[in-house]
């Protein structure tokens, strides 16, 4: 009999792919000696999801004083690797929008969630002067992919997780103890079959134990924190709640403090609803 | 009626209304209510201190427990509610597991919700709060019965 852990590698291994639009956007910005027509001819296969790019370039969170008619146009005004992260957060937005059981999140309610960890994350590198890769924007917004594939054993494990949770574990400890990974893992994995880099990679693993990480990390640290704190904010929280374990050395090694941590905060709710209703 | 209130949010009602709140974590759930002129407010406030955020403030003053609150009452002052009659009941605040102090932004709003009411004598008529738990609020006007669920487990504050 395939243990629980075999039967949610195997879902990990069904799940979607990237639309073929959006994977050949991404490497084509990826080669540094791109050619911008290129992208404009690998998005007009997708009409929608140059819509969805356009609807966002023109949001106030990135701060265009112009409209963005034209990928050209966006290309000019917001650099590729803005119009990289909106590809992507585009191609995401209809598979991040759904309900996700086991973890009570109705629809809207993990997008919303990841959309406010990307804008907390950026905030808190501006106000702490961090030094994070131009990633962070999209790591963050894929830390819980996972949670897409993990929800259907959460909801049926739901007894025992709640079970271990009550002894004083966080959400997703009980998880790695009921079904031998968790929602972090199993996000990696797939993000690693999108072959997405490296760094992203990493933060989407380490998100809720950044001490674990092998290598100490801006980002891993920041997206934790972001995470926590959106979650604080009651932004997609679902059953989970806020049990969350922050980690005492990440903000630390951030250089986070009381009042950033709440001014980011403060800043990050109107955005993040913007940009999730935008997409 | 029904009238969601959001994060950072301050909604009033009269007999016959229901307010409802969402997904209250470290936040403030505040409810005021006058049984007699029957009218009530659901503040979801996010943080304690509006001097972190100024400009925030002035542009939202329900996002902050020091500038949400006093405003919760003025407004039902204007409706006809008076404050001897006036019930008020507090959820949410939850917070992270864990010692770090940084993240108790729930305990934080708590305590300047309680110094605001103090200095005013007021006294708080009932609350839920702290622990880790997201809380879903639903405050009917008219009979003033609040039920509070958190992870399908309902209860009368």
């Amino acid at each position: 009999m395939a243990t629980i852990a075999e039967d949610i590698i195997k879902k990990v291994e069904s799940f979607p792919a990237m639309s073929s639009a959006a994977a050949k956007v991404l490497s084509l910005l990826d080669d540094p000696d791109f050619n911008p027509v290129q992208v404009e001819n690998a998005l007009r296969q997708d009409p929608s999801l140059t819509a969805n790019i356009l609807r966002l370039s023109n949001s106030a969170y990135f701060g265009l004083s112009s409209k963005v008619g034209s990928i050209k146009q966006a290309l000019v005004l917001l650099g590729w690797k803005r119009l990289s992260q909106l590809v992507l957060t585009s191609c995401v937005t209809a598979l991040m929008n759904r309900e996700v059981p086991g973890y009570d999140l109705p629809p809207g309610d993990l997008w919303r969630h990841s959309v406010a960890v990307s804008v907390a994350a950026e905030g808190l590198v501006v106000e702490l002067k961090l030094r994070a890769g131009d990633e962070i924007f999209t790591a963050a917004l894929l830390h819980d992919l996972g949670k897409l594939v993990l929800g259907a054993f959460v909801k049926e494990q739901l007894v025992e997780i709640e079970k271990a949770a009550a002894g004083g574990l966080a959400f997703e400890e009980a998880e790695m103890l009921i079904l031998g990974t968790d929602h972090a893992e199993i996000g990696a994995r797939i993000l690693e079959r999108w072959s997405l880099p490296k760094s992203i990679v990493r933060a989407v693993r380490w998100h809720s134990d950044p001490d674990k990480s092998t290598d100490t990390d801006v980002m891993v640290d920041t997206v934790h924190v972001a995470n926590v704190l959106c979650s604080m904010m009651g932004i997609g929280i679902g059953r989970e709640g806020l049990r969350h374990k922050p980690s005492t050395s990440a903000t630390k090694r951030l250089g986070v403090s009381v009042p950033v941590l709440e001014r980011v905060a403060s800043r990050a709710l109107q955005w993040a609803n913007e940009l999730a209703q935008l997409s | 009626m029904r009238y969601l209130v959001e994060v950072g949010d301050l909604k009033l009602g009269r007999d016959g209304d229901e307010l409802v709140t969402y997904a209250l974590g470290s936040c403030l759930g505040l409810v005021v209510h006058d049984p007699v002129a029957k009218v009530g407010g659901l503040l979801h406030a996010m943080l304690p201190l509006s001097s972190i955020n100024p400009e925030k403030a002035k542009s939202n003053p329900f996002m902050f427990v020091d500038t949400g609150v006093p405003e919760l009452f003025l407004r039902l002052y204007e409706m006809g509610g008076q404050k001897g009659r006036m019930l008020v009941k507090a959820a949410g605040c939850a917070n992270p597991m864990g010692k770090d102090q940084m993240f108790k932004i729930g305990e934080r709003n708590y305590v300047v919700l309680k110094k605001l009411l103090w200095k005013n004598g007021v006294l708080l008529k009932a609350e839920d709060i702290g622990g880790s738990l997201s809380r879903t609020l639903h405050f009917n006007v008219a009979s003033g019965q609040i039920v509070i669920s958190s992870n399908g487990e309902k209860r009368a504050l």
